[in-house]
């Protein structure tokens, strides 16, 4: 498969030249993310270099989280920037800001990643599979590891039914349609659960839409 | 049934919807500036829950990466920069030119279903640019009757085609423009296409005398449901 190459591990590069590159010094200061994907676009590989410097951490941070496993997270971070650095050009600023493009990029693919994997375990075992969530386990795990304060705080000011549904689908990879049979809820009820949401969580956090 | 869809913003938002919804919502989201502001909101916000999660990656990432990214060709921006601006320039007469501008195929359509089409339009670029220049590759050019054009490139040695459409008029809210191939007057739909400019790829089309383009609901129909608003004899 022709994409499997091209995300591949294997890089044609020798050892010894790509430490050479890694050890360039950062020199880029704070540089605007829209810029710098702007300059990613026409080729600018010391642009990709402090794109990725600033939005490194989230993308890889996020994919763990939603995956779970750091190496399976990192693979998918390498997919998400090799992305960025091939399709850069379809980025219109006009349109969203890079973080928010490059972020909602990776979201997907580390979403795509947990499904494809759990459906390849589901076959391997479907004697054994039990399709049975520890209810609890799951929302412990997604309330106690978020670190970030004011999005902890905004997320508990949501109805439990609200932030279960955009904890399960954001940060577990679940569909609404399976965060309904989770929580054994209306998966109408559960759409207009997350729009509210997101709504609220929009509002609290005074995310500002250009 | 439109309102329907405006329901899927938020799920879409958080990658809660399966592959099947999530091609209707894209359609929907190019027909619908409504849905498309409130998204913007909803990325944003999702955008900050990917942030509170934040943490360092591996040394190792950002060496692999650099060094891949150096022997890793780009799309071309020249192509996209023509095509965001919402139509496909007269793409000449050359299909090697066509060629181009369909390989960066994302270009086509809105920032949102842009992005996210990303991976099925890499699966599909090499397919498509296959097509666009194949040496036994045909051309044909229709005007379609409520403004904009179509042109259909076919290569029967790929037994496939490529479908385009530019200028076309925007349709309301719950409407899309759907190509059919027709097989001794037999319909057989190879799918939707947005408004202003759009393509797709279609494949099996031995044997086809006609391509037709109709106006149906949203989702497309099962059969043509109007008169064709074009219609090009293979
Ligand atoms: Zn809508």
């Amino acid at each position: 498969m022709a994409r499997r190459s091209l995300f591949g591990k294997e890089s044609r590069m020798s050892q010894s030249a790509a430490d050479r590159l890694a050890a360039v010094p950062e020199t880029a200061p704070a540089v605007d993310p829209d810029d710098l994907l702007v300059r990613v676009a026409r080729g600018d590989e010391s642009a990709f270099a402090a794109l990725y410097d600033a939005l490194g951490a989230t993308v890889f941070g996020m994919a763990r989280r939603v995956i779970r496993d750091p190496a399976r997270a990192e693979e998918v971070a390498q997919e998400v920037f090799l992305q960025v650095w091939q399709t850069a050009a379809r980025f219109d600023p006009a349109r969203g800001t890079a973080k928010s493009w490059v972020l909602t990029l990776a979201h997907r693919r580390a979403v795509d990643a947990v499904r494809h994997d759990q459906a390849a375990t589901n076959r391997e075992n479907s004697y054994d599979w039990s399709p049975g969530v520890d209810h609890d386990q799951v929302l412990e795990t997604v309330t106690v590891r978020l670190e970030h304060e004011q999005v902890r705080r905004c997320l508990e000011g949501l109805t439990e039914l609200q932030r279960e549904s955009v904890n399960l689908a954001y940060y577990q990879g679940y569909t609404y349609a399976e965060v309904a049979q989770v929580l054994g809820a209306n998966p109408a009820t559960v759409k207009t659960r997350m729009r509210d949401g997101l709504v609220r969580l929009r509002d609290c956090m005074g995310v500002e839409v250009s | 049934m439109t309102h329907d869809l405006h329901t899927l913003a938020a799920p879409y938002a958080l990658d809660a919807l399966d592959p099947h919804e999530r091609a209707r919502f894209e359609g929907h989201l190019d027909q619908c500036a409504e849905c498309r502001q409130e998204l913007r909101g909803f990325h944003l916000t999702a955008l900050r829950l990917a942030e509170a999660e934040a943490d360092t990656p591996p040394p190792a990432l950002r060496a692999r990466l650099l060094s891949e990214v150096s022997a890793t060709a780009q799309e071309r921006p020249v192509v996209t920069t023509l095509a965001q601006r919402g139509r496909i320039r007269r793409a000449g007469p050359r299909l090697l030119v066509a060629a181009s501008v369909l390989v960066a195929a994302g270009a086509i359509g809105g920032y949102v279903s842009e992005h996210n089409r990303a991976d099925d339009l890499q699966a599909d670029s090499a397919r498509i640019s296959a097509v666009m220049v194949a040496g036994d590759a045909t051309m044909l050019d229709g005007k379609v009757r409520t403004g904009g054009t179509m042109r259909v490139v076919a290569s029967p040695s790929h037994d496939a085609a490529v479908v385009m459409g530019s200028d076309l008029k925007q349709l309301d809210d719950g409407h899309v423009y759907q190509v059919w191939a027709m097989h001794d007057g037999v319909p057989r739909s190879l799918g939707v296409l947005g408004s202003g400019a759009g393509m797709l790829y279609a494949q099996d089309i031995a044997g086809s005398d006609a391509f037709a383009v109709t106006v149906e609901p949203d989702g497309g129909s099962p059969a043509p449901t109007t008169d064709p608003v074009a219609a090009m004899p293979a």
